[in-house]
């Protein structure tokens, strides 16, 4: 390993082989730059010929918007690809913590680079806090694949892998479609949308497209008066229906009866979970005694209600 | 289907385990399978679970080793849901059969048939529960984490097990198969607390959904010849599975059976509908990615596994249980399998209290609890 002042346009940067991050800001960086200059020279390996960067990405760029040239760098003799990938993913592994995205980079360098499949799930995985199995591997390695717009999207809301998961499941085309919807909501529902349309599509033999594509969910899309949110969550209560009809309708009940009988809105009643049971809970608050007795007699007439005895026959 | 019975493509034999008698037996019975002895059995099985599709690989070599913990344990049901009382023996794990609902793909760890072959250790543990549980019509089991019968030809473990039960009531000992490997069976005496069992479904859902089982008919047949010999039989419907026109295949599908089958010589029927955790639909995802049947409006229930929602089951059980009634089946013993009270009384008229309530029942039909 060699150290050197290097003219930093003479660094070929177009050749990303051992890169496995995107999507970042250099803004720290380049004021860290500024105050103390480049301390921890990037590494760099003779590749075809070009001067490559093997690690330190962020410091090269940085640099260069700074217009900071020579540069001190490290020249490695090594000429075997995976060799030298393990000195860039190692360096970093001591110094900072792995996106989702910059795993899935890094899985897939070490896969094409010629490790054994074996020694990556056993070896690896666990450095990265990935369980150790070919299927967080495969799942992985699908999402290095993605387009490069759902990949700035996964990083810039730092979605978990959970929630990008089922997106391995849908065509670039659809991935693309959906990705308006994903960055409206949360982490738990946007997991819940996805599964969703993928089950009603393979329940129906439907393409996923078709579902995006339908009338319903276009009108909801291209409404000029709900919000991303609004619209995101309007498609996810059209697909519960969809998945879960018999449930969706018997919530529906419940609701509609609840509003027949005026149910009052201080008093919580609720089945149980999904009706798996036939229990209902009631819960009020109350600080008096004539709270607790006002709230009690107000249970006492609506159970009297004949309209409310419905509840115990809901289908 | 399987064409043949199984074979499996190699076995493994744990080093400590081979001169057990139940080695040599098995290595007899399968003198032209390859064999390779291992020495660290822990590293071994570490090298197998990593393979793609390590339960695929797991149903095609069989592994002798030794049971280091209990071979007999209550079955663990599913919380806050009836129980049955099971207990179960733990004696060969995994199974060459393919059921795209297969709870194994998920609860089983290591990738290979397992045989224990430290019998000698089962029967003292036998011994002792029983003993230990005097007088009580406990029903036993060895169908939950391996088919009963697939591997028969090969361990000859219904010999073993008829021969040690018999005599033993009011305890019951219940051998659970898909399989119609029956030969062992045929040539053994039959015990009154001795029950041979078939899980049945629909043509359809076997044909489908249970790859490597007999047809369902081949399944009855075999069961009448059983039953012929002299054995009580019963049968499990589960996992009942729903899909558009299920209720009419069922109900063809009990009519036949009641129709082959003299309702006096069934022990008990038991209903199950299809339930799974959460984290077997990837599992089956990935391994039967054309199958639907995870695709049905499923919930969670109250243990946190999916379920159909529950005036679907309901409804199923209470069509299949009038089918059986109607079909000469009213004295059988029928229980439901995981099951919540509100199911029970629904569909049953009743719900059993109390450890022994179910026992008692299901001894019944084998001429009372003390069979």
């Amino acid at each position: 390993m060699k150290k050197e002042q290097l003219d930093i346009k003479e660094i070929f940067l177009k050749d990303e082989r051992y890169r496995t991050s995107y999507y970042f800001s250099l803004e720290k960086l380049k004021l860290s730059l500024q105050k103390t200059g480049l301390l921890h020279p990037p590494l760099i390996a003779l590749r075809d010929g070009h001067l490559t960067l093997v690690s330190g990405w962020k410091r090269v760029l940085a640099c260069a918007e700074l217009s900071f040239s020579p540069i001190p760098v490290l020249i490695t003799e090594e000429m075997d690809d995976l060799k030298t990938f393990i000195m860039a993913f190692y360096e970093n592994l001591a110094t900072r913590e792995f996106s989702l995205l910059e795993k899935a980079e890094i899985l897939t360098r070490l896969k094409r680079f010629g490790e054994d499949e074996k020694r990556i799930i056993r070896h690896d995985m666990p450095l990265l806090d990935i369980p150790a199995t070919l299927h967080y591997l495969d799942t992985y390695l699908a999402f290095s694949r993605f387009e490069p717009e759902v990949k700035k999207a996964i990083h810039e809301k730092n979605m978990s892998f959970l929630s990008v998961k089922p997106l391995v499941e849908f065509s670039p085309r659809e991935r693309k479609q959906l990705l308006p919807l994903l960055l409206a909501l949360g982490q738990n529902k946007r997991k819940e949308l996805l599964e969703d349309i993928l089950e009603v599509s393979r329940k129906n033999d439907i393409p996923a497209q078709k579902i995006l594509l339908s009338p319903e969910f276009q009108a909801i899309q291209e409404s000029e008066t709900l919000t991303p949110l609004q619209k995101a969550d309007s498609i996810r209560l059209l697909l519960k229906k969809k998945r879960y009809p018999a449930l969706s309708s018997m919530q529906d009940s419940f609701k509609s009866l609840l509003k027949k009988v005026d149910w009052p809105k201080e008093i919580d009643i609720n089945p149980s979970p999904f009706f798996e049971e036939e229990d209902f809970t009631v819960r009020f608050t109350f600080k008096s005694e004539e709270q607790l007795k006002a709230g009690l007699l107000k249970l006492e007439e609506l159970s009297a209600r004949k309209d409310f005895a419905k509840i115990f026959k809901l289908k | 289907m399987l064409k043949s019975r199984f074979v499996p493509r190699k076995i493994f034999i744990d080093e400590e385990c081979r001169n057990m008698p139940l080695t040599k037996r098995i290595l007899k019975n399968l003198s032209q399978v390859p064999t390779e002895t291992v020495s660290n059995p822990q590293r071994f099985l570490e090298e197998r679970r990593i393979s793609r599709d390590a339960v695929q690989q797991g149903k095609k070599d069989l592994f002798i080793t030794s049971q280091k913990g209990e071979f007999i344990k209550p079955c663990p049901c599913t919380p806050q849901y009836i129980g049955c009382n099971y207990f179960i023996i733990n004696l060969d794990l995994n199974c060459p059969l393919d059921c795209t609902y297969c709870i194994l793909q998920h609860y089983l760890y290591d990738p290979l048939l397992i045989v224990h072959a430290n019998r000698e250790d089962l029967w003292k543990q036998l011994d002792a529960f029983i003993n230990k549980n005097k007088g009580r019509a406990l029903r036993i089991g060895t169908g939950e984490l391996g088919d009963s019968l697939v591997l028969d030809h090969i361990t000859e473990n219904s010999k073993d097990l008829i021969s040690y039960f018999r005599g033993k009531g009011p305890v019951l000992f219940e051998l659970k198969t898909k399989t119609v490997n029956i030969q062992n069976i045929l040539e053994t005496e039959p015990a009154s607390n001795i029950v041979i069992s078939w899980s049945l479904n629909s043509p359809r859902i076997a044909r489908s959904e249970e790859k490597n089982a007999p047809p369902v008919e081949e399944r009855i047949d075999a069961a009448r010849r059983v039953a012929d010999k002299g054995f009580f039989v019963g049968f499990h419907f589960d996992p009942l599975i729903r899909y558009p026109g299920c209720e009419v295949e069922y109900e063809s599908l009990i009519a036949r059976l009641l129709n082959r089958i003299s309702p006096g010589k069934i022990a008990w029927i038991s209903l199950g509908s299809l339930r799974f955790p959460p984290s077997l639909k990837p599992i089956i995802q990935e391994r039967f990615p054309r199958t639907k049947i995870i695709y049905e409006e499923m919930v969670k229930g109250l243990d946190g596994k999916l379920r159909y929602f529950r005036p679907s089951r309901l409804d199923l059980y209470k069509r299949i249980i009038r089918c059986l009634k109607e079909n000469g089946g009213e004295k059988v013993p029928l229980y439901l399998c995981m099951e919540s009270d509100t199911i029970w009384r629904e569909a049953l008229g009743w719900v059993p209290r109390g450890k022994e309530s179910l026992e008692s029942y299901l001894s019944s039909s084998l001429g009372n609890s003390k069979v």
